[in-house]
């Protein structure tokens, strides 16, 4: 019975204890609770201390940041951007207008309006290459002695990977308008809707003239020559990548050289075919294996047409620089010569162009002839020129595409060389200057240069101007005059 | 004491209009007034209990959902808009009735208990004269339709095909009727003592001399015993064997989802304030002012009384005792079976009749 009764004591005891203790911890939640609102609140970062001394080394790459009033839109930090995640736009108000771009903290006067600088931080990898040729020291990465200048965001947590691009730009639309940049917002915008459509999960949205623009590829004259072959859209099928299923390298090479020269020839489809055939036949290599292969080429397969059409709706979009393997209407410009990969091949070839460009011959053939000539013409230099025969001048018009279906490689030169005299080479970028060591000489050329650019003064203009320049201020040594005479050679 | 019905009759009298039509109307006024406080009931006290049982375990509980942005407090006592949230959230759920249940009868089982907490109401004083109806033997009423509710949760462990239901349902109606004895034999004490049923006597009593808790060593221990009685019949820790989640997933709730479920959760929460108001009407003195617990006042003090003034009272005492409701929740950890049995039959229910034979003796002597 005592046991009954000193239970319950005790039973009431523990109740007490256990009572006091939760409400201590209700009573005094400002000291106990431990909960930290993550978004909101975050844990402090603490003293880092490896044995260096901040003020000299940046041991922080935390995130890149720019002060975009500072940039001058030099395109430097874009240019030395070894993964080429920052991407900068920038739209130079014409002469007459009076906008003004404001003036740096190193009161240098900005001549443009950056209208887009983005840095993409899920593909930089903090090398800090960018950091470095600013001019004004307006990108950096945010820690270390940058301290002050901006703090640091250790998390990088967005909620779309999107958010990992960031925009550093602050120029309004009406400021982009009132400096001439329409056309960029509307790229900007018809590029924003492209974006958002994607994102919208619509689809792929099927191309208004999907085949057309695949139509003039290499046999141009093929529809007119084989009324069989003409209902097959055989250009996209049939070119010197189909011989590369020969296996061995020596039959490959007959082949591919046997295929070139009936091209040349303006042979069709067919023709072409027997003329390889004939040609491995009498080089005695004529396999099993290759005869299937022609036999297989030689049979229409208008399914590979497709995913040619796709890649270059892409990458129209995308570059200029890039030549599509089936390029249609489009104007053959020095800087497609920059997809030759050897040095010495496409040194070769913009030297050939220009001196066709001067005497106003057919720029393609004029190339082709030099890389012939020098043993350079491979395949992708064969490939880029043949892309050029088929194009007319005019990009222009939407009804260039029906047009290149007829012309022979005559026509179509005649059209391009027609064109051409009329077009001079544009003027290079400031950028190119920098090869001048002398800080003194390079200041000099830059401002020529900057000078005669407002002027809008031609390339040949422009570099006249500089040699004259220079020359009077004793500062043309021959390191100079070589970057000059490179320039003058579009180099 | 005029209770609400009483008071709307007499308002509409002067319309002259048949009993007939104005019954409806009565009926469904009053129990839109029940539901809204049930309602209004669950929705601040789950916020309160997640809070408390935060604050009690060094978290902070909701935080983030707000009201049309307004979250609340920013250190400790946001997040007001959860509770909305959930309720919400249950009300667009999924229905899920399981293919071997009994369907009639598994719907029909919440409207059950719903139906227990919300008749109780009927006869619950919120202040002098703000009850809904007023009956001349209240506490019997508020007794006999509080166990209702076991009805209904026998019939959803046993409608719902499940094991684990069936464990939980046996076991909240052991739990429930075993301790409606100590909460009948506390009451009794206070009904014998007032010489009353009705609950606005009771509280005239005590005003008249003091409160119940006060009147003697017996009825102070009474209170304790009706006061802890009453959780374990509200089936809350550490009398929660019949939910028992680490036990039995959910007891007798474990089939039931969406709207059905909430209706269980709008009732545990309404039994919660039904016993609560009862025990502070009953023992704490009800609509009156603690400032007169003693009569040490003078007259002139007892401003604070009558009906609005009242109703703050009794809800605050309420409020009180649910918190520490909550409290016991979040301090004590769940009894065992055999325990729960012992506690009812071996400590509580000798103690409760010891009290009776006593306190009937205190009042021969006294």
């Amino acid at each position: 019975m005592s046991e009954y009764f000193s239970n319950i004591i005790y039973g009431v005891k523990s109740f007490l204890t256990g009572m006091k203790l939760t409400l201590d911890h209700f009573n005094n939640k400002k000291e106990r609770v431990a909960t930290l609102q993550y978004p909101h609140e975050k844990w402090p970062i603490p003293e880092r201390n490896i044995g260096f001394d901040h003020a000299e080394y940046n041991l922080i790459r935390s995130r890149l940041h720019v002060d975009i009033d500072d940039c001058i839109s030099c395109m430097q930090c874009e240019k030395f951007c070894p993964v080429d995640c920052i991407k900068i736009d920038f739209i130079k108000p014409p002469k007459d207008s009076d906008v003004d771009c404001g003036i740096t903290s190193n009161d240098t006067q900005k001549k443009m309006i950056v209208s887009r600088f983005t840095i993409d931080m899920s593909e930089c990898m903090y090398c800090n290459l960018c950091v470095f040729p600013c001019p004004e020291e307006c990108i950096y990465m945010v820690g270390g002695p940058n301290a002050e200048k901006h703090e640091i965001d250790y998390e990088f947590s967005q909620y779309k990977r999107d958010g990992m691009i960031f925009e550093f730009a602050d120029a309004t639309d009406d400021m982009i308008r009132d400096a001439g940049g329409e056309k960029w917002l509307e790229q900007r915008d018809a590029k924003l809707k492209k974006n958002s459509e994607g994102v919208e999960l619509m689809g792929i949205v099927p191309e208004a003239t999907p085949v057309q623009v695949a139509a003039p590829v290499l046999e141009t004259g093929t529809a007119a020559a084989k009324p069989v072959t003409a209902v097959k859209p055989l250009g996209g099928e049939f070119d010197i990548k189909s011989l590369n299923g020969i296996a061995d390298k020596m039959c490959r090479g007959i082949a591919k050289k046997a295929f070139m020269a009936a091209k040349r020839a303006g042979k069709d489809t067919t023709a072409i075919l027997a003329d390889v055939a004939q040609a491995l036949s009498d080089a005695g290599k004529m396999t099993e294996d290759i005869q299937s292969i022609l036999d297989g080429l030689s049979a229409p397969s208008p399914e590979a047409v497709t995913p040619v059409v796709e890649t270059e709706g892409a990458t129209k979009a995308e570059s200029v620089a890039e030549v599509p393997p089936t390029t249609e209407v489009k104007e053959f410009d020095i800087k497609d010569l920059n997809v030759i990969e050897d040095k010495m091949a496409r040194g070769t070839a913009k030297k050939a162009f220009l001196a066709a460009k001067r005497s106003g011959e057919d720029k393609v053939e004029a190339v082709r002839k030099a890389l012939g000539d020098a043993g350079k013409l491979d395949v992708a230099a064969e490939k880029l020129l043949n892309s050029f025969t088929s194009a007319a001048a005019e990009p222009s018009q939407p009804t260039a595409v029906e047009k290149t279906a007829e012309p022979t490689e005559e026509a179509a030169a005649e059209s391009l060389a027609a064109s051409e005299p009329a077009e001079d080479l544009p003027l290079f970028e400031i950028a190119e200057l920098n090869g001048i060591d002398d800080k003194m000489t390079r200041g000099m050329a830059k401002k020529i240069y900057m000078a005669g650019k407002r002027a809008d003064k031609s390339r040949t203009e422009v570099i006249a101007d500089l040699r004259a320049g220079l020359t009077e201020a004793g500062k043309l040594d021959d390191a100079t005059a070589a970057i000059l005479n490179n320039l003058e050679s579009g180099n | 004491m005029t209770s609400i019905v009483d008071s709307l009759v007499k308002s509409f009298s002067s319309f002259n209009l048949d009993i007939a039509v104005l019954l409806p109307v009565i009926t469904l006024i009053g129990g839109t007034v029940i539901f809204l406080i049930m309602a209004v009931n669950a929705l601040i006290a789950v916020y309160f209990e997640r809070k408390i049982s935060a604050f009690m375990q060094d978290r902070l509980g909701p935080m983030e959902v707000g009201i049309f942005g307004f979250k609340g407090g920013k250190k400790f006592w946001g997040g007001i808009g959860q509770t909305l949230a959930d309720a919400i959230k249950l009300l667009v759920k999924e229905d899920i009735l399981p293919n071997n249940a009994d369907k009639f009868l598994m719907i029909l089982a919440p409207f059950i208990i719903f139906t227990g907490a919300f008749l109780t109401f009927i006869g619950l004083p919120f202040a002098q004269n703000i009850v809904i109806s007023d009956f001349n033997i209240g506490i019997f009423y508020i007794f006999a339709m509080s166990s209702i509710g076991v009805i209904g949760v026998i019939l959803a462990g046993w409608s719902s095909n499940n094991k684990w239901s069936l464990y939980g349902s046996m076991r909240a109606a052991a739990q429930i009727i075993s301790y409606e004895i100590p909460i009948g034999l506390s009451l009794l004490l206070v009904v014998l003592v007032a010489g009353s049923l009705h609950l606005g006597d009771i509280v005239q009593w005590q005003a008249d001399h003091r409160w119940f808790i006060f009147h003697s060593p017996f009825t102070f221990l009474a209170f304790f015993i009706f006061y802890i009685s009453t959780i374990a019949e509200t089936n809350r820790t550490p009398f929660d064997i019949p939910e028992a989640e680490s036990e039995l997933v959910a007891g007798w709730m474990t089939e039931y989802s969406g709207f059905r479920w909430a209706l269980f959760f709008l009732s545990e929460y309404a039994n919660m304030l039904i016993v609560s108001i009862v025990a502070s009407i009953v023992f704490l003195g009800g609509w009156l002012s603690p400032l007169q617990i003693f009569n040490i006042f003078p007259d002139s003090w007892l401003i604070l009384d009558g009906p609005a003034i009242g109703l703050f009272w009794v809800l605050f005492k309420a409020v009180i005792l649910i918190f520490i409701m909550m409290w016991f929740r979040w301090t004590f950890p769940r009894l065992r079976v055999d325990q729960l049995m012992y506690l009812c039959w071996k400590v509580f229910i000798p103690f409760a009749l010891a009290n009776l034979f006593l306190v009937s003796l205190w009042e021969l002597i006294f």
